[in-house]
């Protein structure tokens, strides 16, 4: 019989771990809070589109490199399309006689589908494009673990400090322009906001993980209900517990990194949904 | 409070529509200060599409709307549009009437807090203040969101079909709270309706629009009704509705 490793054991070699735990915590907290805003502009897919995205700008650098004799960095390329992707995100949907949701859908296949044109003839690379793309999550290197920290430092800052505006956006955005709002600077932010989380985690995480810490966390947090702030919080909590535990769980039970962080998190939502069928007043009680 | 001969905002040669093309024809319009006016029309007239160029949301295709420098203007949309996943109590949403530009990035001090209680209280709703908004009744949620406008201490309110899926009573209760509003504040006041009674007994000003018949007339509620385009809409119906105040 297989022994299973030890908390004990995890904590000996807490040198080795910490950095991907810390790593995935940052990203799980900051993800969980700008998820909330995702969920409720239904745009769940937006990590995706923006993952692969991110694929074709990394595809792109090494096209560049090979074929070009251009010295692109990729990271450079993955953060440049995802801003790109971005972008594209903040058109207005209804001048387009479009819906948002659809816009996303084109960003995914157009990004996907290049992706691998482009991969096609730079298959030397292919392994490098899925390490630098989609990460392990197991080791985490010291350049992408501060980037991830500074980065999710200053868009948590960042969203604290918008949180009002972003309220009034998200529930009446036609009052907030009225009202004489920034609307598309906040929609500019908050995009560009998840865009950039979502390329760096996902290149130091995985793209499972990251997708899980941008929906998952928040779909627990707004079945629970309560005020806006509440909801925030507890899915940034829940985010962060994900990043965490779900590492913990994944040494402790030998389990895939990415795939341990993402049960850790679908594990929450499935309480909140319990949670709230049990006890229907839970927001009421829990917000205030 | 005399407000008589205070223009609030006017409309010259206002052409709406989209994508360039006009959907009725040019409006000319002076809406007074602290006057209420009525926007009349059928389903899909082009009452909301006035409504969203006079605030700015949809590009006009020609013309101009002017408004004194400096004048707030606050917006009650259709409540069936307001998104019931947003986690907000009524005290939230009346809050949010507070905001104006940037000054969400300043912290909400108590001088906030006074202008979101008061407002509760003057639409007698202060025991609704922390209960979800998404849990309110149709009544409820019109005052909160009439509430979220005194927040504001807008110049111009303009509402979008604020009876709308209302019983009587609620009707009644939110008609009067918005003669309160013109009446304590002096604010003015435009609603789209649909409700001829609304506007034979409570405006100064209707404007009717009609999109299939490319007609457009504005003036008081008498003579709106009598103009022959809104006869032809409506037949006499309004005129009845008219007499029945006169009685």
């Amino acid at each position: 019989m297989i022994e299973q490793p030890t908390l004990g054991e995890l904590w000996a070699s807490r040198d080795l771990f910490r950095d991907p735990i810390l790593a995935a915590t940052a990203a799980g907290t900051i993800l969980g809070w700008l998820g909330v805003y995702v969920v409720l502009r239904r745009m769940v897919f937006v990590a995706a589109a923006v993952s692969q995205a991110a694929a074709l700008g990394v595809a792109l650098a090494f096209y560049a490199q090979i074929h070009l004799a251009t010295d692109v960095s990729p990271v450079l390329g993955a953060v440049s399309l995802t801003f790109l992707v971005s972008l594209l995100f903040m058109l207005d949907p209804l001048r387009l006689r479009i819906t948002r949701e659809s816009i996303l859908g084109l960003a995914f296949v157009f990004a996907g589908g290049s992706a691998v044109a482009i991969g096609d003839r730079i298959s030397q690379e292919a392994h490098e494009i899925g390490s630098i793309l989609f990460g392990t999550a197991v080791l985490v290197r010291t350049f992408d673990l501060w980037l991830i920290l500074i980065l999710a430092s200053l868009l948590l800052i960042g969203h604290i400090w918008t949180t009002r505006g972003m309220l009034l956006s998200s529930f009446d955005p036609d009052a907030a322009r009225v009202q004489g709002l920034p609307i598309r600077l906040l929609d500019a932010f908050l995009f560009l906001s998840v865009g950039a989380m979502v390329a760096v985690a996902t290149r130091a995480l995985g793209a499972l993980p990251v997708f899980a810490f941008t929906v998952l966390p928040a779909m627990a947090a707004l079945a629970i209900g309560g005020r806006l702030w509440f909801v925030l919080i507890l899915s940034a909590c829940l985010g962060a517990l994900s990043g965490g535990l779900g590492y913990v769980l994944a040494f402790m039970r030998d389990l895939p990194v990415g795939a341990s962080q993402t049960i850790v998190a679908a594990c929450w939502v499935g309480a909140a949904l319990l949670v709230r069928l049990l006890i229907p007043r839970v927001g009421g009680l829990l917000g205030r | 409070m005399n407000t008589a001969g205070h223009k609030s905002l006017s409309t010259r040669e206002l052409v709406v529509g989209y994508d360039g093309n006009g959907i009725l024809p040019p409006i000319d319009l002076t809406i007074e200060r602290g006057s209420i006016w009525v926007v009349l029309g059928r389903n899909g007239a082009g009452k909301t599409s006035w409504m969203r160029t006079v605030l700015g949301l949809l590009p006009a295709v020609s013309g101009q709307v002017t408004k004194a420098p400096g004048t707030r203007l606050a917006y009650v949309p259709q409540r069936q549009v307001l998104d019931p996943i947003v986690p907000v109590r009524a005290a939230d949403v009346v809050a949010m009437g507070a905001e104006h530009g940037l000054s969400f990035l300043k912290p909400f001090g108590k001088v906030l807090r006074e202008k979101v209680t008061s407002a509760l209280a003057e639409m007698g709703i202060d025991d609704l203040s922390n209960k979800p908004f998404r849990d309110l009744s149709e009544g409820q949620k019109q005052k909160v969101l009439l509430a979220r406008c005194i927040a504001g201490g807008p110049d111009i309110v303009f509402l979008d079909e604020p009876m709308a899926t209302m019983d009587i009573v609620a009707e009644r209760e939110v008609l009067g709270l918005i003669q309160d509003l013109r009446q304590r504040r002096g604010t003015t006041v435009v609603i789209v309706a649909h409700h001829l009674q609304v506007a034979a007994n409570l405006a100064d000003g209707v404007l009717f629009v009609d999109k299939d018949a490319q007609t457009v007339c504005a003036g008081t509620p008498r003579e709106v009704f009598e103009h022959s385009s809104f006869r032809h809409r409506y037949g006499d119906l309004a005129m009845g509705l008219f007499k029945d105040m006169q009685q």
